[in-house]
């Protein structure tokens, strides 16, 4: 149901922006770049040179198709050891999503910067190991001991969609520096038997209403293909 | 509807990354339920005037209380713990047995063990008789073990 809602929410929003964008057009015609433009998350590297427990990548892309649309892709992978107070374990795994952007930011002639919205469908295939825990009881007469246990969760998967909302600006030509922030919710999940996926590769923590966040910063380069007029 | 994009964009953040979920609430490690009752008359609960309970080499839970149903926490690392139960000037040792299984709870309670195929020996010195009224130790509504004194 909720989901549903959100879902509308995204539609509707993508619908009412629809109605606004019809505007005269200029007798004066410009060339615009229309091409594949790929790049790389910086976030990912600086975080793992600053915390050895996160290791990861991500490639991000993206297809201008419409006027003011982009279809995106974001794809990569994390190796990302968490520790909790009474339990510590690591998420390893690969991720897709895909979607849509649609650039709200009108241009000066000749200038292709963004800040944009849109959404996305993101899947990731993961495996969790619960690396040790102690067993939580109140009071201090038994305490538990750590247990060494490294159990291996394998095959498991997890379904989200995610709306974005972020910039690019074309810094160099054809070179775009770009950040996006992204909320998330889980659709379904493979949970591992006797333990939860508290963190998924691409989906970042499992908060505990199944809703995550994220962000990247990127730097990516336009490979120009197509020239259309404007 | 423009301008308020990043309005919504905004309360979205703000609501979706509020849950707390890092502080622990559920409940952990149930500890073992022992009611008393009265050996002559099994259907009455029968406090004890002075009870002193202890794990073997540890210290006292309960000391000189008069109570009629007490709560103790079975070692979680080993699969018995041994209690001395002292009423008066009698002393009584119970052993109890039984399997552990740890269960996950959540991400800040992390597992919680519960104790499976409970049985109990004990002396009878002022304990003169015991009932196992759940050998599945995972809440503590109920009593698990009723002694008869």
């Amino acid at each position: 149901m909720k989901q549903a809602h959100i879902l509308i929410f995204i539609i509707s929003l993508f619908l009412s922006i629809g109605g606004f964008s019809q505007q005269k057009t200029d007798t004066i015609k410009l060339k615009e770049n229309y091409g594949l433009r790929v790049g790389i998350d910086l976030s990912k590297p600086t975080i793992s040179f600053i915390d050895r427990d996160k290791k990861g990548l991500e490639l991000v892309g993206d297809i201008r198709f419409l006027r003011n649309y982009y279809a995106a892709v974001e794809l990569g992978y994390e190796d990302v050891i968490s520790t909790e107070d009474y339990l510590n374990f690591t998420s390893k795994g690969s991720f897709i999503k895909i979607g849509v952007n649609y650039n709200a930011y009108q241009n000066w002639a000749g200038m292709t910067n963004e800040i944009f919205f849109g959404g996305r469908y993101g899947f990731s295939f993961l495996s969790q190991t619960l690396n040790n825990y102690s067993p939580n009881v109140n009071g201090t007469y038994f305490e538990g001991e750590l247990n060494d246990v490294n159990t291996e969760y394998k095959d498991l998967t997890a379904h989200w969609l995610e709306f974005v909302l972020g910039m690019k600006v074309e810094t160099f030509k054809n070179v775009y520096l770009g950040t996006q922030i992204s909320i998330k919710k889980m659709i379904s999940t493979k949970e591992p038997e006797n333990f939860k996926n508290l963190y998924i590769p691409g989906f970042n923590r499992v908060f505990l209403n199944d809703m995550g966040i994220g962000f990247n910063y990127t730097i990516s380069y336009l490979i120009p293909i197509i020239k259309k007029n404007k | 509807m423009k301008k308020h994009i990043f309005h919504i964009f905004i309360l979205l953040v703000a609501f979706s990354s509020c849950e707390k979920d890092d502080i622990c609430i559920e409940a952990t490690t149930p500890m073992l339920v022992i009611r008393f009752y009265d050996i002559n008359n099994p259907k009455t609960i029968k406090s004890v005037n002075s009870l002193t309970v202890w794990a073997l080499n540890k210290d006292s839970i309960y000391e000189n209380k008069a109570i009629d149903s007490i709560t103790i926490p079975l070692n979680l690392n080993e699969n018995s713990t041994v209690y001395k139960f002292q009423s008066a000037t009698f002393i009584d040792e119970i052993s109890f047995n039984y399997n552990r299984n740890d269960i996950f709870v959540s991400r800040s309670c992390g597992y919680k063990t519960i104790f499976e195929n409970l049985s109990i020996q004990t002396s009878n010195n002022w304990i003169k008789d015991n009932l196992i009224n759940n050998s599945t130790i995972e809440n503590e509504t109920s009593a698990h073990i009723n002694i008869y004194h």
